[in-house]
């Protein structure tokens, strides 16, 4: 079994938290930073700055067909860059919030970008309607506007089918929207309680939600994670969970979700598909327990194995072969040193799985 | 109070604002909010966060993109960014910051609400002169904190009614098998018993209870106040849905209708050790539009220069962000915000260091504050307690000063 015991090959360092990583080629990566975007060289470990947002950037991806790549903000704009000079080719306010989340679609035509701000709608804050679409897909190579669609916010994770006909976007409350992707007609609609606290404790407001979502190879069924109910959604104690649903049932019917004694304490905020099928990751925070990356076989959810990474893991890479895993993410955010200097806290790491 | 006139540049400055009738509403921001989200952003750093900033009605100032309301009228607040205070724990910090000073048994200082109440309220009044207003009947280290005394030696009856939410103040509707009269009949029964009881067995518990049972009496009088549903809905409707929101609406129609001092609070959300930005993104408009909403319209109805608002928490969060996605407890620099009551608005008092990480300029700690406080609304702040064979206490120790350039007579 290749995830059982992962072996690190590579240990970088980047000067602040790491928020989303693209391959850019076999030994290339992009990486989305607090402070911008870096494109890190894994032959020579080595890492440059070549662009930024106003705010965090939140993802970037590879659009290899155009000589392009993306990145997403905090500052709401899509940005596309020309990969032999890193240059601007273009860039999209998209929405007056956060992109919470972007993705492109395998076949490298569409992008897809969601947002909303969470806002008080009612007494017990339930959230507020949206103010301005939750999803939009643009086209790759234009920019133009191809559908607005309506959601409700906060919509924190989005993905395309594999065959790219169908996108997927999860909400702070559960709720799942499925849509064609070029018609944009809504195809699937449910919602699963699980990753939403509501605050006794502390506070009387939501939190938490969908963070990553993933089609499983054969688009038949929806990986989705996050955290599980807390009592006091500000301890971040709730059960590191996934969940996979029968999407195209009528209703969505929950196959499976972690297993009794396989999880910890802490958010989970990433999802991969190993390229061989038989097995996925997820990764986050680890509060309690003992890993924050674990991987699951497709067939039946059972854990293979698991890391305990030292820092918040958000996203996860496997190389087209199969071979090795990028994990990238950030520690916490140090305090100033005696020169007044902030320690570097962004982490990138490669393990050899093959 | 020999002291008090030395605070002014006149005794008659003095003496005006004692006759003014003052009033204050505290939105306790319990849990600590982040400087770096609301009054003190620090745009383009490392501690800056993904918010950006805007600029104000105060040319060259700036704060946090959430708050857009309150940087449309910067010009009527007063914001100091240099807060510097001692405890970084929450139930201290509550201590600390809603008492004046530290503990120091045995002696327990009275809480601000409670001698304002005793200073400026009208005891005789059947309307509650110290109102919490907390819908969340939780709140962690808030909740013990609540659990505790407040009016502390100023006795019970300048401890807050509580009210809000599930709380609804119990038993103050009268029988319909009781009329009026027959009422009134029972109530002079039990004061004179009770009375009789108190003086004969110098009962300190008689007095407390017959104070409370008091303030009952005056409850069932003005139950009405109380009931958000009865207030006006365009009202309801400007302020927001949420449960702090309405409460703040509240506040305001209870100091209109004669409260002296309204707390309002909900739990304790602002201690966001994880999903710093995820919570702010929704507690800071709320808060922003609270506080517009709140200096408009007690300007418009002409009660701003007598009202004080002031928005703090017990201190503020850490310049970085743990790996959780959260700030934690930072007291060595923080912001709070006030308004009215005789606050200069347009003012920024105090500043911090280009990250946010120390105070650079006029660090004021809760003494100053409380002096600030006490001296806007007519009470002396260096006066002595009277407190028997206890050790000399004063309301604010230390012979702290009001910030001179916050107050408009100073």
């Amino acid at each position: 079994m290749p995830l059982d015991s992962p072996t690190r090959l590579t240990d970088l360092k980047l000067p602040t938290a790491v928020l989303a990583a693209a391959w850019l080629g076999d030994t290339e990566l992009l990486v989305g930073c607090l402070d911008g975007i870096y494109r890190v060289d894994l032959d020579t470990a080595s890492h440059r700055k070549v662009a930024a947002h106003a705010s965090y950037v939140s993802s970037v991806a590879a659009l290899p067909s155009q000589g392009q790549y993306l990145s997403a903000g905090y500052d709401g704009m899509l940005q596309w860059y020309d990969l032999a000079t890193d240059s601007i080719v273009r860039s999209r306010n998209l929405h007056a919030f956060w992109s919470w989340d972007m993705t492109v679609s395998p076949d490298e035509t569409l992008i897809a970008s969601v947002t909303g701000q969470y806002l008080a709608g009612g007494y017990k804050y339930e959230p507020a309607a949206e103010r301005e679409p939750s999803v939009k897909i643009v086209a790759a190579d234009t920019g133009e506007t191809l559908q607005s669609l309506s959601h409700v916010p906060s919509v924190q994770a989005v993905a395309f089918s594999n065959d790219s006909q169908f996108v997927a976007a999860g909400n702070l409350m559960g709720e799942i929207r499925i849509w064609n992707a070029r018609s944009g007609e809504q195809v699937a609609s449910w919602t699963t309680p699980d990753f939403t606290s509501w605050g006794i404790i502390k506070s009387h407001c939501y939190l938490g939600g969908i963070f990553a979502l993933r089609f499983a190879p054969d688009d038949a069924e929806l990986l989705m994670c996050g955290m599980g109910p807390m009592r006091d959604p500000m301890a971040g104690n709730g059960r590191q969970l996934w969940q996979r649903w029968d999407w195209r049932a009528d209703p969505p019917v929950k196959r499976d979700e972690t297993h009794k004694d396989e999880s910890g304490e802490g958010l989970m905020e990433s999802l991969a598909v190993h390229p061989h099928h038989e097995t996925f990751a997820m990764g986050g925070r680890l509060r309690g327990g003992n890993l924050n990356v674990g991987f699951y076989r497709l067939s039946d959810g059972s854990k293979v194995g698991s890391l305990k990474s030292g820092y918040r893991v958000t996203d996860i890479l496997f190389a087209g072969d199969g071979s090795r895993m990028i994990l990238v993410g950030g520690q916490g955010q140090p305090d100033k040193d005696e020169q007044g200097r902030i320690a570097d806290f962004g982490r990138l790491e490669v393990y050899d799985i093959a | 109070m020999g002291s008090f006139a030395g605070l002014f540049s006149a005794q008659a400055i003095a003496d005006e604002v004692k006759k003014q009738g003052k009033k204050c509403i505290l939105l306790w921001l319990c849990g600590a909010p982040s400087q770096f989200e609301t009054w003190d952003p620090k745009p383009g750093t490392e501690t800056a966060g993904p918010f950006a900033a805007i600029p104000t009605a105060m040319p060259g100032v700036h704060v946090s993109e959430l708050m857009p309301q309150c940087a449309s009228i910067l010009d009527k607040l007063a914001i100091i960014r240099s807060m510097k205070t001692e405890p970084s724990e929450h139930f201290q910090g509550i201590d600390v910051l809603t008492r004046g000073d530290a503990p120091r048994p045995p002696f327990t200082r009275p809480i601000l609400g409670s001698v304002v109440a005793q200073q400026l309220g009208q005891l005789d009044s059947p309307v509650p002169q110290f109102v919490l207003l907390d819908p969340c009947p939780e709140g962690n280290e808030f909740k013990a904190f609540k659990g505790g005394n407040w009016a502390g030696w100023l006795g019970a009856e300048y401890g807050p009614v509580r009210a809000g939410g599930e709380y609804s103040i119990p038993n103050i509707l009268r029988p319909e098998s009781i009329d009026e009269a027959d009422h009134a009949d029972r109530e002079a029964l039990r004061r004179f018993l009770s009375r009789k009881f108190e003086n004969d067995q110098s009962s300190a518990a008689a007095a407390g209870y017959n104070a409370a049972f008091a303030r009952v009496k005056g409850l069932m009088s003005c139950a009405p106040l109380f009931d958000i549903e009865r207030l006006p809905a365009d009202d309801r409707y400007r302020y927001g849905p949420g449960a702090f929101a309405q409460h703040a609406l509240l506040a305001r129609h209870l100091i209109e209708n004669g409260s002296t001092f309204v707390m309002v609070a909900n739990g304790m959300p602002w201690d966001n050790h994880v999903f710093q930005h995820e919570m702010h993104q929704m507690l800071v408009p709320e808060l922003d539009n609270v506080i517009y909403q709140l200096v408009n319209d007690l300007s418009e109805r002409g009660m701003l220069d007598d009202t004080l608002v002031i928005a703090m928490g017990e201190f503020g969060r850490t310049p970085w962000l743990n790996d959780a996605r959260g700030r934690d407890h930072y007291a060595k620099a923080w912001s709070l915000a006030m308004a009215g009551g005789g606050i200069r608005g347009g003012v920024v008092h105090g500043a911090t260091d280009e990250r946010g990480f120390d105070v650079t300029t006029d660090p004021v700690d809760n003494r100053e504050l409380f002096a600030t406080i006490f001296t806007t609304l007519g009470i002396d702040p260096a006066a002595e307690y009277d407190l028997g064979d206890l050790p000399t206490f004063h309301r604010v120790e230390g012979d702290a000063k009001p910030i001179s350039t916050l107050l408009n007579a100073g």
